[in-house]
């Protein structure tokens, strides 16, 4: 009994991080779920004496210990509301920058870092390392311009 | 039924009431009406003021703890107030305080923000005076819960990628203390700490090793330690000043608290035996957020990379152990938190007094008296001479020269470019009065750190004593 709750904790822990790694957003979601499930098998799994049933007692049997229940209970209504809300956050995410991909979400940084070229070419004219400096920052700033453009 | 039981059976419940209560009426308003972020403003500044009073009676009675429900204690869960929890949760209160007033004034841009403030502030305070392992992680969630919207405060392109990256990375992290706690449960049978830390002892090393891991693993997350730091920069300096004061200098309190709790109280052997790879991690931590926070030109990014180095110096201080450690890491926890929490809110202003501010926390990051930095960093040179270990105090002495390097780099760039253009134009006085307020506090710890101190002294007496049911 404890192998095979072992085992099911083990699998959903599994493909929990697998689909974690993916570059979809929904599948992260998904992967996180997963492994919020895996936590609550690892729970109910806490009170499985050996040969104890946790489920379906009949009567005069011993009895697993209860208290793991309303853990795994508490865990799963926390699980529910916290998926629920990464949901919500993702949801908000796709409609903002219409699309579930993590490296078009990552791709926004790249406007962020061309804001910072003024201050590198502040630098630049304060330490007087003149006209080639300046031009490769015009460079930079004509490359990214373009790339954010084309979003 | 006397007056004993009453009086910290009423502070300690005051002190979680007050937020939840206020939090949970706020969040139902419209929190850019000025109003309702000045109630949100007034409840916290109230929940401090139990907290003091019930820090005062901690200090003078010791640790106050009350069974809830009336159960009888081991079937009830237990919320117990010592040393520790109480100078944790009233400097993350302390924290959110300067941060809310400081948007009540700047304006507050959704509808949510003060009421969820409010709500961080009870789960924070839930999670430091509980005693059982469960309910932290209750708590632990209600925080969480509250600071993944707040991540997203400002609703721009920015903050909602900041956000996404937060919380999930942050549930992940849940769920492996959740999981940690399946296997203490497993191998103890008890969920109350004190008991969880009787039996320790009595289990088979590896499994105890493997929940200490898990538990580890689950605290560093919060922290943004080097090898769990991936997602910290992208998220604080994304996320708007404000918000990214909260997150550095509240909710990652959680993960400090949490370390030394469940480090020095629940599984004190495995943190001696693992006493040399976390200092290894923490000198890693150090010098990798100084390298990278001397490269980065952004202010906000820059002292996300300084929040990775200057954790470290906590995790190193925990890897010494021993008293004069476990003080150097509570010292530098706290004060780290004021610096970081002071650093952000400047961050996104401007001004003279902004400038002079900057400069205090800055001061204070590298260790330079009069400011509180100097306290934290001077216990750390304490920790690296009883440890007898020159490449500690050499360590301490790089992350110095490192964080004096990008903090004074920054420092230039923001207020002291010749051209206005550059500087832009100076924030209201409001705004830059609560920033000097904060500062001033900074100083003043620095200037009188014998409360501290003796606080500190305090908070490690309580880690270390045995237990007395």
């Amino acid at each position: 009994m404890i192998l095979a709750f072992a085992l099911a904790a083990a699998v959903l822990f599994g493909s929990g991080a697998y689909l974690l790694l993916k570059r979809d957003l929904v599948r992260m979601v998904a992967g996180i779920m997963l492994i919020s499930q895996s936590a609550v098998v690892t729970i109910i799994a806490a009170s499985l004496g050996r040969g104890r049933a946790a489920i379906g007692v009949g009567p005069g049997d011993g009895v697993s210990d209860p208290l793991p229940q309303a853990l795994a209970l508490t865990a799963l209504v926390i699980g529910l509301a916290t998926v629920a809300l990464l949901l919500a956050l993702v949801h908000r995410a796709i409609v903002v920058f219409r699309t579930a991909e993590q490296d078009e979400l990552a791709a926004t940084e790249a406007e962020h870092e061309a804001g910072l070229q003024r201050q590198r070419q502040a630098d630049l004219e304060e330490t007087g390392t003149g006209e080639e400096a300046e031009t490769r920052v015009e460079k930079e700033n004509r490359v990214w311009g373009e790339r954010g453009r084309g979003r | 039924m006397g007056r004993a039981r009453a009086g910290p059976l009423m502070l300690l419940s005051t002190a979680l009431l007050v937020p939840w209560v206020s939090g949970a009426v706020l969040v139902a308003l419209d929190g850019r009406r000025r109003v309702v972020a000045w109630l949100a403003v007034a409840s916290l500044a109230a929940t401090l003021a139990v907290l003091g009073v019930l820090a005062a009676d901690v200090l003078t009675e010791g640790a106050r703890e009350v069974v809830t429900g009336g159960w009888p204690a081991g079937v009830g869960i237990v919320l117990r107030a010592d040393a520790l929890g109480v100078v944790f949760a009233s400097l993350s209160v302390l924290v959110l305080l300067a941060a809310a007033a400081h948007e009540a004034v700047g304006g507050v841009r959704s509808r949510t923000f003060p009421g969820l403030v409010v709500l961080l502030g009870a789960g924070l305070t839930g999670l430091f005076v509980t005693a059982d392992v469960f309910s932290f992680y209750v708590f632990f969630e209600l925080a969480m819960t509250a600071s993944y919207p707040l991540s997203a405060y400002g609703g721009k392109r920015r903050q909602l990628r900041a956000a996404v990256v937060f919380t999930a990375v942050n549930l992940l992290g849940s769920f492996i203390f959740l999981l940690s706690v399946a296997g203490a449960y497993r191998v103890t049978g008890a969920l109350a700490m004190d008991r969880v830390a009787e039996r320790m002892p009595a289990v088979t090393p590896n499994a105890a090793l493997l929940i200490a891991a898990g538990f580890f693993i689950a605290f560093s997350v919060k922290l943004g330690l080097f090898p769990f730091h991936f997602w910290l920069p992208t998220v604080y300096a994304g996320a708007r000043p404000a918000v990214a004061a909260i997150l550095s200098g509240a909710v990652a309190n959680i993960g400090a608290y949490g370390l030394l709790r469940f480090g020095a109280d629940l599984f004190p052997e495995q943190l001696r035996h693992a006493g040399v790879a976390l200092v290894v991690l923490g000198a890693a931590s150090v010098v990798y957020g100084g390298v990278l926070a001397v490269a980065r030109g952004d202010a906000a990014e820059m002292l996300a990379y300084s929040a990775i180095g200057q954790v470290g110096y906590v995790l190193v201080a925990l890897g010494v152990g021993g008293p004069v450690g476990l003080t150097a890491a509570v010292l530098y926890s706290v004060v780290n938190s004021l610096n970081k929490a002071l650093l952000f809110l400047v961050s996104g202003m401007r001004g003279a007094l902004v400038a002079a501010a900057f400069a205090v926390g800055a001061l204070s990051v590298a260790g330079v008296p009069p400011a509180a930095g100097f306290v934290g960093k001077l216990e750390l040179f304490r920790t690296g001479v009883v440890a007898g270990s020159v490449a500690l105090v050499v360590l301490l002495l790089v992350g110095g020269a490192l964080s004096l390097v990008y903090l004074f780099q920054v420092y230039q760039r923001r207020f002291w470019r010749p051209d206005p253009s550059a500087t832009g134009a100076a924030s209201p006085l409001p705004q830059r009065l609560s920033a000097a307020v904060l500062a001033l506090v900074v100083l003043a710890v620095g200037l009188w750190p014998e409360p501290l101190l003796v606080i500190g002294g305090h908070a490690v007496d309580a880690l270390l004593a045995v237990d007395t049911p």
